[in-house]
């Protein structure tokens, strides 16, 4: 029971830090966002997610007494705010330079309405035409479905640079003119590595051999110096409506 | 004459041999102002940035039989930074650590172990040297002074604070009685700078800010209004270049902050994404060229400002070249910042052509958005910090250029801070070119294969081009060709770039592949 009740005031608490910064930010906004703006990146007053002293405040330390004392000689007033509401100040603005911190988070839950400002008439017709995807893809074929597959940023990315199917075919021809198929691993200057059709790795020389690669993706690659941006957003738009 | 004055006579006869043989292990200052051949006295071997060396035991015709002459396993993350080699000892870095190991043998020294500390761990570049003395920048923005000696530190400052988001990662550069430092950091806005302090005493002797103050020449690139100019960025966090004659510092510096926000500081936002002469006494601003104005794609310009003379236009000229990580090469009089050519070393899509200064003009629709713009180079550059190189001999300036396609992305909603978006790289690969200096044509290509390669270049008199490629090989090529002439398998990345001196009449090539030195020589 006791472990129970510990359990249930540790959860409250953690309830109560997390609502602190939205508790903070409301009184953030009546105390201080006519000078310093509702989200705190100035306005009459400096911005604060840029500021030093909230930068390098720790919990309150430095940031409480400059909001109990005020700073007179730069105009700004002291606030007669409780130590609660302080504290929530403090953890929206903590708040804040930890969503400057992570500005630069572009992952899958990228909100679908900020890419889709294509129109998905024009991505269809360049999908028939322009674009030669049909000659590989169908809206009804491989591509059913795709806009559930993939979150919208993925989608979008993946339009340009598929993901390989899996190792690219590839074919040596040894000097005796044996020719072995199989599924590259690796190739550069100076070596070939495949898996043969018997599942077997085997490697060259790569001045030894002929090697042809046949890169399903090729047809991708040569697209990327040609698309405009309007192609991408349109095609993307397109996409997005094959749920 | 009594027996304790004789005693304290020959006690200060042995201080001072003592104190000689102390010295003789240290730096001579002359050995800054040499080509490099016994000596690799600085981070980019000497003050040119050319990374040329006129050694030539190893050239050619002999370069096939090339041979490991030792490794040293450091077990740490890799290795990112040049050594020095300084009287037969090696001194390089990791991220908080520095070793000193025997350049004959590559048998440890010392080690030396600073805090676990804040700040980005991403790479750390090496130290410089001043005497006896090595100086070394920590990821939480310290510079700290240690005795080539035995790795003891001497001093510790404080160069920035890195709970406002500066870290350091770069080697050091001496020039006369300064210990010039640089910074990084640009998670968050704050203001780039550059540092000189006293080599003894870690006194600071001054300091030159990226951004102009507000109301100086440079300061109405930015808004008037607001803190834009305030928390500009603009680090200096790759090592410069130096020539004595005229006595400027070069040094390039990062993009402007918010990363990718170009409306929140409209304007050309100098001294960012810029070249900039420095007069090393005062750090006051000889002259400037801007590689990237009102950059939006975190294209820093400071890959190496190289150095050398030669003919341009039929008149011989003190020139300053740079590839800079947005996929352009440009060559300035280094006299007075003069320009006098840009050329594309890759192909881009950021541009609608060059200004009357020699500067790309940037396309807005390729500024980042929303909803991505596909830009060429992504912000992971054209190039970047590894190493370029000038072959004097040939008259060749050597880069690793990057075909890097990405999309960019904007994600601030009110005021931008930080980065305010990012790229995502959806397709890589790595090329080398040689090109003329005089004109930017690419005399030859080598294609380094898929991905991106960080490794350096190094040139050398017996006509060798040191470097890796992006899929774990060692190469040496001709420079004049770009023929590959040996390579090996190394086992990882080269995520350095490569070095060399002569020891006991034997040349050694030294290449950091991830977490393991080698050093390539001629079979004994």
């Amino acid at each position: 029971m006791i472990r129970f009740i510990v359990c249930f005031c540790a959860a409250l608490a953690a309830f109560a830090q997390q609502r602190a910064p939205v508790r903070g930010q409301k009184e953030f906004g009546q105390s201080c966002g006519f000078c310093h703006g509702d989200d705190a990146t100035g306005s009459r007053g400096p911005d604060l997610v840029r500021s030093p002293l909230v930068n390098k405040d720790l919990g309150g330390d430095l940031i409480a007494p400059v909001i109990r004392n005020g700073r007179p000689d730069q105009g700004m007033p002291a606030l007669p705010l409780s130590n609660a509401t302080i504290q929530d100040i403090v953890a929206f603005l903590h708040m804040r330079v930890g969503e400057a911190a992570r500005s630069s988070h572009v992952g899958g839950d990228y909100p679908l309405e900020r890419l889709l400002t294509g129109n998905a008439d024009a991505g269809r017709a360049y999908f028939n035409g322009a674009g030669k995807c049909a000659s590989c893809h169908s809206p009804t074929g491989d591509l059913a479905g795709i806009a559930k597959k993939y979150a919208p940023l993925f989608l979008e990315e993946r339009i340009l640079a598929p993901r390989p199917p899996g190792h690219a075919p590839v074919t040596v021809t040894t000097p005796s003119g044996e020719q072995i198929d199989g599924k590259l691993d690796h190739l550069d200057e100076f070596s070939i590595s495949m898996r043969d059709a018997s599942g077997w790795y085997r490697s060259w020389p790569r001045g030894q051999v002929k090697v042809s690669v046949h890169d399903p993706l090729q047809a991708h690659h040569d697209m990327l110096t040609k698309y405009t941006d309007a192609d991408i957003h349109n095609l993307f738009a397109y996409l997005e409506t094959l749920k | 004459m009594n027996v304790n004055l004789l005693a304290k006579m020959l006690g200060c006869a042995a201080l001072y041999g003592s104190m000689a043989a102390a010295l003789a292990q240290g730096l001579d200052p002359a050995a800054l102002l040499q080509p490099p051949t016994d000596t690799w006295p600085t981070y980019n071997g000497d003050y040119t940035g050319r990374r040329y060396s006129p050694l030539k035991q190893i050239d050619s015709s002999n370069a096939k039989s090339l041979t490991l002459a030792w490794a040293f396993q450091a077990n740490s993350q890799a290795i990112k930074s040049t050594p020095l080699e300084v009287n037969g000892i090696l001194y390089f870095t990791v991220p908080e650590q520095v070793w000193a190991i025997d350049a004959r043998t590559g048998r440890q020294v010392w080690h030396y172990h600073y805090k676990k500390s804040d700040g980005d761990h991403i790479g750390h570049r090496g130290v410089a040297m001043w005497g006896n003395w090595l100086y070394f920048e920590t990821p939480d923005a310290h510079l700290i002074c240690l005795d080539a000696k035995d790795g003891h530190a001497r001093w510790d400052i404080v160069l920035a604070d890195v709970q406002l988001g500066y870290f350091a990662t770069m080697a050091p550069l001496v020039v006369g009685n300064h210990v010039i430092a640089g910074v990084s950091g640009d998670a968050t806005d704050i203001p780039g700078f550059l540092e000189s302090v006293d080599p003894e005493t870690g006194k600071q002797q001054w300091r030159w800010y990226t951004e102009p103050t507000p109301g100086e020449p440079g300061s109405e690139t930015w808004p008037k209004n607001g803190d834009a100019i305030t928390h500009g960025g603009g680090m200096t966090w790759m090592t410069g270049t130096y020539d004595p004659e005229l006595h400027l510092l070069y040094w390039g510096t990062g993009n402007p902050n918010p990363v990718l926000a170009g409306d929140a500081r409209l304007g050309d936002n100098l001294y960012t994404c810029s070249i900039v002469a420095l007069n090393p006494d005062t750090g006051k601003l000889a002259w400037s060229f801007q590689p990237s104005p009102h950059d939006t794609h975190d294209w820093d310009a400071v890959e190496t400002p190289v150095l050398f003379d030669a003919d341009f236009g039929g008149k011989p000229r003190k020139l300053l070249a740079q590839a800079s990580r947005n996929g352009f090469f440009f060559v300035l009089d280094r006299t007075n910042g003069e320009h006098l050519l840009t050329a594309p070393f890759i192909d881009t899509n950021w541009t609608s052509g060059i200004d009357g200064r020699g500067r790309p003009i940037s396309l807005k629709e390729k500024e980042p958005h929303a909803d991505g713009r596909l830009v060429y180079p992504g912000s992971d550059g054209a190039t970047n910090w590894m190493a370029p190189s000038f072959d004097p001999q040939l008259g060749l300036f050597y880069v690793v250029a990057r075909r890097v396609y990405s999309i960019f992305y904007y994600t601030a909603t009110g005021k931008p801070e930080g980065w305010a978006g990012r790229d995502h790289n959806i397709w890589e690969e790595s090329t080398l070119r040689a090109i003329d200096y005089s004109t930017g044509e690419i005399r030859w290509n080598h294609e380094l294969g898929p991905n991106q390669s960080v490794a350096g270049i190094l040139t050398t008199a017996g006509n060798l081009l040191f470097t890796g490629d992006a899929q774990g090989n060692l190469l040496v090529l001709d420079p004049a060709t770009g023929r590959t002439l040996w390579h090996v398998n190394a086992g990882g990345s080269m995520l350095s770039s490569p070095m060399t001196y002569a020891l006991d009449g034997r040349q050694y090539v030294v290449e950091g592949v991830q977490g393991v030195l080698y050093a390539w020589a001629l079979p004994e």
